[in-house]
């Protein structure tokens, strides 16, 4: 792929601990099945990329841990909370759990500023003051301080993912996720956001992601899964499934992606 | 392939007919014999209704007359304005008594003065001037117009306001010649900038309670008298329906348009049928409803005055189609505005509060004004259950004896007013649209 960043494979800093664990989830739309008896255990500081053809279910699975999505059977405990119809719960794990978007989903009304703090000021109830430094501190980690009085109209879509990024940051969450962080970018700004994600990475996060960058997925994964029609296939060490990936759906799809 | 061009080209300027005014013409009005023709057909034609207007309005108009047989001594084709003027005051305040009239100047002009700072940059608590003037203004204003004994409740608001309305003003004065909130300003006066936040508290409540105390035994001293609302009437009449129509049918609409996308049935379908119902009806129906038939229904010696029955109709009309605006607007607020509030783990109402109800209404702003435009020009509809608005004023003259027969004059006159108001309004609501606007413009 075009972006391969420069830094080689991060160590891990998995721990033993466990903050993610889906066990028999199933989820349809409608008659259609969706995801399919998924098992899946993530530990603390773990990163872990999931990628697969369009129609996977690879957003809709990140989406059921964030509870944007509903799951119908089985159970995913995040952090220690099951995620059901209690509504408390799920206020209470959106606030743990830090999520960004394809189309960055920014609040376009807002400067960016008001956008890193709106949501420390309104659910974290934290001090104008001290929000405001939290976002200046998170700004400067994405490289853009100087942007903080623009809105997010007037800016380039990787600075606007950066941003979002940071927005995710300040709510100091214990898990992010990202779905499709950089396939609506223009290639030259791909590399800005995934430079970001590293150093992310780097301090230690529990991080999913669902991209098909794979250079990334090799620097940054502790493991890399791989899902097919809603079933996981194939979960695996970075090295082990690029070179030698084991199922033949897992061959195909590398196949025609590398 | 070989280079096609060494350096780059520099910019250059545009052609002619790009820039100047003789070119903009050219290209524009003259492109061809035909259009150049038509050009010259059309200026004819302006020429010729404007002149006609100018006369019958200013060149052969009389200003001065005591009665319709001296206009016409003045001249037989030209306006007689001078009708108009003479009913000056019957079409702004209606039937008010005269010397009472200086009520309804003040109540516009606190009016004024309390939302004056909403425009001032340097001004701060924007949001508190806004509370103020929806929930105390009218109670103040209410007083003003109709007088009267007051009661317990209408001493108790009118204090309120009266205090809100000077600590509006303190808070302006000290926002524009200090850049100070009214609180900076309070806690300066007394030199306690620096305490700590709880003495700060009890000193301000201080300052409210004794402008409470103060305000409340001072307008205990003084009473109005009381003018009946059949005595309202004309401008002010209009301005006072369609003022409160608008003030309370945009949280009104709001909260249908909500109700309406809510997720609980019950709200749902009471929330959408009730739009339907009122959306289905013509308002002139509704006002009758209201005016006659609600009566009726009501039990004996139950007795609500028209002017209230009329607003409240009014506003239930107007919720409707405000309601639909909203949700208009709201519809257009792509998925993903909600899910990212989510995310920073916004509640149902903060989501609505902070997220999607400012970009919904700003969205739509032209529609909403549009609405107000609507609403302004339907309340002349009142005449027909005999309130005395500005349109039954302006009928009237024709029936006054010296003015007997004048039609054409103040129906202008009235389309002249209501134009110049219905501009206005709209004028603002570009600049606000322009000014809330937030895209990358160039």
């Amino acid at each position: 792929m075009t972006s391969e960043t420069s830094q080689g494979q991060l160590s891990s800093a998995a721990s033993s601990e466990v903050i993610i664990e889906i066990t028999k989830m199933n989820k349809w739309y409608g008659s259609f099945h969706v995801l399919k008896d998924i098992n899946l255990t993530v530990h603390k500081g773990e990163r872990i990329v999931i990628c697969g053809p369009s129609g996977s279910g690879k957003s809709t699975l990140i989406r059921c841990v964030n509870a944007l999505e509903e799951h119908q059977e089985g159970e995913i405990n995040v952090d220690g909370i099951i995620l059901g119809k209690n509504l408390k719960n799920l206020d209470h794990i959106r606030t743990e759990v830090g999520m960004v978007f394809q189309n960055f989903n920014l609040f376009p009304h807002l400067t960016i500023l008001e956008n890193l703090t709106l949501g420390p000021i309104w659910v974290r109830k934290i001090g104008k003051a001290e929000a405001i430094e939290t976002a200046m501190y998170y700004l400067e980690k994405v490289k853009i301080p100087e942007q903080a009085d623009k809105f997010p109209g007037q800016m380039s879509g990787g600075q606007q993912q950066r941003v979002a990024i940071a927005r995710s940051l300040c709510m100091s969450p214990k898990i992010m996720l990202f779905d499709e962080p950089t396939s609506a970018l223009d290639p030259e700004m791909i590399k800005e956001v995934l430079d970001v994600m590293v150093d992310l990475a780097d301090t230690g996060m529990t991080m999913i992601v669902v991209t098909h960058e794979m250079g990334f997925a090799r620097t940054i994964a502790d493991e890399v899964i791989f899902m097919d029609e809603g079933d996981i296939v194939e979960r695996n060490k970075p090295e082990a499934f690029f070179s030698n990936p084991e199922h033949e759906r897992t061959q195909k799809f590398l196949s025609q992606i590398l | 392939m070989a280079i096609v061009t060494g350096q780059k080209t520099p910019d250059r300027i545009p052609p002619v007919s790009e820039r100047s005014i003789i070119g903009w013409m050219h290209k524009n009005l003259c492109s061809s014999v035909f259009n150049s023709i038509l050009t010259i057909v059309m200026l004819y034609i302006i020429y010729l209704t404007l002149s006609g207007v100018y006369i019958w309005g200013f060149a052969d108009a009389t200003f001065v007359a005591d009665n319709r047989r001296e206009c016409f001594d003045n001249s037989l084709e030209g306006a007689c304005w001078a009708g108009v003027l003479a009913w000056t005051d019957n079409i702004m305040y209606g039937r008010f008594p005269r010397e009472e009239i200086w009520r309804i100047n003040l109540g516009g002009l606190l009016l004024v003065l309390w939302m004056a700072p909403l425009w001032m940059a340097r001004v701060k608590g924007k949001i508190f001037i806004g509370i103020t003037v929806v929930m105390l203004y009218p109670f103040l204003a209410g007083y003003l117009f109709s007088g009267g004994d007051k009661g317990w409740f209408m001493q108790i608001m009118v204090t309120g306001a009266i205090v809100a309305l000077i600590a509006n003003v303190v808070n302006m004065i000290a926002g524009l010649t200090k850049e100070q909130s009214l609180v900076q300003f309070l806690l300066g006066l007394v030199g306690q900038s620096n305490a700590s936040d709880k003495a700060q508290r009890n000193t301000i409540l201080g300052f409210l309670a004794a402008a409470l105390v103060a305000v409340f035994i001072w307008q205990s001293s003084w009473n109005m008298v009381e003018v009946g609302w059949t005595k309202w009437g004309g401008l002010f009449l209009t301005l006072v329906i369609s003022g409160v129509g608008i003030a309370a049918s945009m949280p009104l609409g709001i909260v249908l348009a909500l109700g309406r996308r809510s997720k609980l049935a019950v709200v749902k379908v009471l929330s959408t049928s009730f739009i339907e119902v009122f959306r289905s009806v013509p308002l002139i129906t509704v006002l009758f409803m209201a005016t006659t038939m609600f009566p009726l229904f009501m039990p004996d010696g139950f007795v609500l005055n028209k002017l209230v029955q009329v607003i409240i109709a009014v506003i239930l009309f107007n919720a409707c189609y405000m309601a639909e605006n909203v949700r208009a607007g709201l519809q257009a607020i792509p998925k993903g505005q909600f899910e990212g509030a989510h995310t920073i783990g916004l509640g149902y109402w903060g989501t609505m509060g902070l997220i999607v109800m400012p970009q919904a209404l700003k969205h739509m702003i032209p529609n909403i004004v549009g609405n107000f435009i609507g609403l302004l020009k339907d309340t002349t509809l009142v005449s027909i259950i005999g309130l005395f608005d500005i349109l039954t004023m302006l009928r009237s003259i024709s029936k006054d004896v010296p003015w007997i027969g004048l039609h054409k004059e103040p129906l202008v006159y009235g389309a002249i007013l209501f134009f110049i108001i219905c501009f206005s309004m709209s004028k603002y609501s570009r600049h606000l649209e322009a000014k809330l606007s937030t895209d990358n413009k160039s």
